[in-house]
């Protein structure tokens, strides 16, 4: 947006104050949004829900292309529509909300720094393993992203999507990755996440920012997807202070919240399993501290927590 | 390749007293991504910035061994947003500003390479950055390349601004002794700080950053014995 688009922008979103009906815009939760989507939204829902800024989650099919610059989310508030976090950031900010003007300058160039590591690293390699990757492309992307439409035109809108994304990684430098090189660095992106946090409740010591809305959305996305295998997830796992850092975030400002501003909104495998659980196989499942699903989470027969082994057992005697 | 890459892995190798000799590469057709200059040592040839840096950390020269655990996160995390922010910009300084690429890059790049990879390389490396500028930045809500442009300009004009505040009056990044940081952000600025082009608007933003210049010309007099005056 040019300078002066942007003034103008910050003087309307400054003059009214935030509505009640405010909508924040997502693919459809449980057949159609991917991965690096679905991490996008739920940073932007942690940041609103910091701010204490009330929004609804919509879910409509076209949500891309009904976007200003054609990534989700977008948050639709009065008459003005802004996608993704940094703008809505900005945005929020013009109407006088801010969960960073408490830091110093040097905090705040390290909270940027840190948002460009997510954004250069994490983001990357999620598109690497939606898009690159020919497995997961084939089970579960292609079938995900154009789940909505008729055949063709689910296939073409996938494949034009696949061609950009690679076009993309190939000018940075991604393509002639190989999916071992990938974790690696998402391993290296954690060890660095985990030992900026060290033994602190959030990032900045005792109140939250906008970096632990954007690593809460793609550390907690990364943890409850479940995809073809779970190196993913497992190079999450190793630090243990980012599972306790996304728990203690869900509890914080999800847990107790209807469904749809629910943080257990993963992306459902195509995969899964359709056989009906046996009861005694439930009830010899251990309880996993890792689990952060809800009860509303989609996947009840692959996780072992008690939640949802009590989930579980309640479908089983309707 | 840019400047920015190759600058940095010399100043490493200085700070931490690698013995380094610049050799010029006579089969950039073999490199995978024209990312000349790389580093060959007994056969191993490596050519990406960070993995050249791990390359001499695990040869034991070591610039990083008295930073702590969250240190070595912060440079990880400066080092995205040099390249998030800083790089479009650089790369369009060098290689897609027409005066500049015409007047400067191209001539300074193309005396340091073999012909005929002279009349070819220049122009390929001026249509990637092109193209990777584009795909990373371009997209809506910004529709024209002049928009693009000055989108990237603006960001690297912040990323500076950051660079300077978090620099602030210490010597280096780290205090009193330069680590990888040092050397990744020397590598991104001393190009734009030295090389004389036509157009110069980042250079200008840079040299209202005093402590980033004097930054630069500290590591230029201690550990480069010569003042650069070209690219």
């Amino acid at each position: 947006m040019s300078l002066v688009a942007e003034a103008f922008m910050n003087q309307l979103a400054a003059a009214e104050p935030w509505p009640e009906n405010a909508a924040l815009y997502q693919q459809l939760k449980e057949d159609q949004i991917l991965l690096s989507d679905n991490a996008a939204s739920l940073a932007v829902q942690a940041f609103l829900q910091m701010c204490n800024l009330p929004v609804r989650v919509v879910c409509r099919a076209n949500a891309e292309y009904m976007s200003p610059s054609g990534k989700v989310p977008f948050i639709h508030v009065g008459n003005q529509v802004v996608s993704e976090l940094g703008p809505i950031v900005q945005f929020v900010k013009a109407k006088g909300h801010s969960l960073s003007d408490g830091l110093d300058e040097v905090q705040k160039a390290e909270m940027k720094a840190y948002m460009e590591l997510v954004n250069n690293m994490l983001l990357t390699a999620e598109l690497y393993l939606q898009w690159c990757d020919d497995v997961t492309v084939e089970e579960i992307t292609h079938p995900r992203y154009g789940s909505p439409y008729p055949w063709p035109l689910n296939r073409i809108l996938s494949y034009q999507k696949q061609w950009e994304i690679r076009r993309k990684m190939k000018a940075i430098g991604w393509a002639g990755k190989s999916l071992e090189q990938v974790l690696e660095d998402v391993d290296q992106c954690c060890q660095a996440l985990s030992q900026r946090l060290g033994t602190q409740p959030y990032f900045f010591n005792k109140q939250p920012t906008e970096l632990d809305a954007l690593v809460f959305g793609h550390l907690f996305t990364i943890l409850t997807t479940q995809l073809i295998t779970d190196e993913l997830s497992e190079k999450v796992k190793n630090y243990g202070n980012l599972t306790a850092f996304c728990r203690r975030i869900e509890q914080q400002y999800f847990e107790g919240h209807d469904k749809d501003g629910s943080a257990a909104a993963s992306a459902r495998s195509a995969k899964r399993s359709e056989s009906d659980p046996d009861l005694n196989k439930i009830w010899s499942q251990i309880f996993t501290p890792e689990c952060f699903c809800l009860a509303a989470c989609q996947m009840p027969s692959s996780c072992k927590c008690v939640t949802h082994l009590g989930v579980q057992l309640v479908e089983l005697m309707r | 390749g840019h400047g920015g890459g190759s600058r940095g892995r010399e100043a490493y190798a200085k700070f931490s007293g690698a013995p380094l000799t610049v050799n010029t590469i006579n089969n950039s057709w073999s490199t995978p991504k024209a990312d000349v200059p790389v580093l060959i040592s007994e056969d191993t040839v490596i050519s990406q910035p960070a993995k050249i840096l791990n390359f001499l950390r695990k040869q034991r020269y070591n610039a990083d061994y008295e930073l702590s655990a969250k240190q070595g996160a912060d440079t990880l995390a400066y080092i995205a947003l040099l390249e998030e922010k800083l790089l479009p910009a650089l790369l369009h300084t060098f290689w897609v500003e027409a005066e500049n690429y015409c007047s400067v890059t191209k001539p300074w790049f193309a005396s340091r390479i073999p012909f005929p990879l002279s009349l070819y390389l220049p122009g390929k490396m001026s249509r990637e950055a092109l193209n990777r500028i584009l795909l990373t930045r371009g997209g809506p809500p910004l529709y024209s390349l002049t928009e693009v442009e000055a989108q990237i300009y603006r960001d690297a004009k912040e990323c500076l601004n950051l660079l300077s505040k978090r620099l602030g009056t210490s010597q280096f990044f780290f205090g009193n002794t330069p680590t990888t940081l040092d050397a990744f952000v020397f590598g991104f600025l001393a190009p734009v700080y030295k090389v004389c082009f036509p157009r110069v608007q980042l250079q200008e933003h840079l040299k209202q950053l005093t402590n980033l210049c004097r930054f630069c010309d500290d590591i230029l007099t201690c550990y480069f014995k010569l003042t650069i005056t070209d690219g």
